[in-house]
């Protein structure tokens, strides 16, 4: 009787183990499952909302076009510097409906051409301007001219 | 007794593994609920959405700006229709991969007042990839000038006092260089309240007088109103 108690025992921490490795196996494949934050999924997600939101927030404020328009591209890269966060590094391209690139020479960019080279994320942004209005002397004139905004940024 | 054994050791085994398959399944349905709003990129179509609403007023505002600034005789009352219309095939290549689908529910028009121009339109809005369809949204621009009050200091000298609001109120922020009266020199653009306390502007001018007022706003759509009567 004696003999067989102690094999009861036995079977009993088997058991046991078995059942706690099964239950510490599901519990580990789980946190597998699991995406960080940091993780390069949510880092394009999280730069490509950045980049959107600062382009609308300065094109409700009638302040993106009015620069694309007037051609103040050093006014346009100090409000992007300002709207996006210090470690984001970006590249404003302006083209019209024709692939033409419209700031050519005036490039509005924030940190060097070796950031964009050895970034690991870059997201792209396209927006779209239809056109405005502009004063010449007295008069104003308002013709249907698109523009499209392409913001490539990266993180530092 | 060594077969009772053996069955209750295989019952515990499988109500663990029961427990697991449970944990997992938890795990990988709060993974999803958690990430979802991670990997769904709302915020981006919400702007998609906004970028296109906010340029397609602009287009109702720059068609008006048009309209008003032409010549008396030659204005173009079809062009808000064609800019929309040349605005709804651009977008479809601004976005190819987008399915971007904008429609007017009733065709744009405008009303032609001269101290009142006004564009409207309804629009419906389906964006395909994401799932959007039968946005809805309407626009509206307008710029209305009303003289409430003419009067003068001098035989030359005289002050029209003017409402001036858009569609969102009171336009603020105007200058002389905003205004002209009859093609002479203002002297000054006061703004001020009404005895009903309506935000109002005090044109002050040396010229002639009845006078036409003309007005252009920061969107460059221009009303025109007379003041014949001095009080």
């Amino acid at each position: 009787m004696r003999s067989l108690r102690e094999t009861k025992g036995q079977m009993r921490v088997i058991e046991t183990i078995l059942a706690a490795s099964i239950i510490l196996g599901a519990v580990s494949f789980v946190g597998v499952l699991a995406v960080r934050p940091t993780s390069p999924t949510y880092e394009m997600t999280d730069l490509e909302k950045m980049g959107y939101s600062a382009l609308h927030d300065l094109d409700q404020q009638n302040l993106l076009a009015s620069f694309v328009y007037n051609g103040e591209w050093s006014t346009l890269r100090t409000a992007l510097k300002i709207t996006l966060p210090v470690d984001v590094y970006f590249n404003l391209t302006v083209y019209n409906l024709r692939g033409a690139k419209l700031n050519e020479g005036n490039e509005v960019v924030y940190g060097d051409s070796a950031t964009f080279s050895n970034a690991k994320n870059i997201a792209s942004v396209t927006y779209c301007l239809s056109g405005i209005a502009m004063q010449t002397g007295t008069r104003y004139t308002a013709e249907y001219d698109p523009r499209i905004v392409v913001l490539l940024i990266t993180r530092g | 007794m060594k077969p009772k054994r053996e069955r209750k050791g295989q019952f515990i085994i499988i109500a663990v593994l029961l427990a697991a398959i449970m944990i997992i399944s938890i795990g990988a349905l709060l993974h999803t609920a958690v990430t979802y709003y991670k990997h769904e990129p709302w915020e981006e179509y919400s702007t998609l959405i906004g970028d296109i609403e906010v340029n397609t007023r602009r287009i109702l505002e720059l068609s008006l700006a048009n309209y008003t600034n032409s010549v008396a005789g030659e204005e173009d009352a079809s062009i808000l229709k064609t800019n929309i219309d040349k605005w709804q095939n651009n977008l479809t290549k601004i976005y190819p991969n987008s399915g971007i689908i904008l429609t007017y529910l009733s065709t744009p028009q405008f009303q032609t007042q001269s101290w009142n121009p006004r564009a409207a339109a309804d629009f419906m809005l389906d964006i395909t990839t994401i799932g959007l369809s039968g946005y809805k949204f309407s626009l509206d621009s307008s710029l209305s000038l009303s003289i409430i009050e003419a009067s003068n200091s001098t035989t030359t000298s005289y002050t029209i006092t003017a409402i001036i609001q858009s569609e969102k109120g009171f336009v603020p922020n105007l200058r002389k260089s905003n205004f002209r009266v009859n093609g002479a020199e203002i002297t000054a653009v006061l703004p001020s309240l009404s005895a009903s306390n309506i935000p109002v502007y005090n044109i002050q001018y040396d010229g002639t007088f009845p006078a036409t007022l003309e007005v252009w706003d920061e969107r460059g759509i221009r009303a025109v109103a007379t003041a014949s009567v001095l009080s």
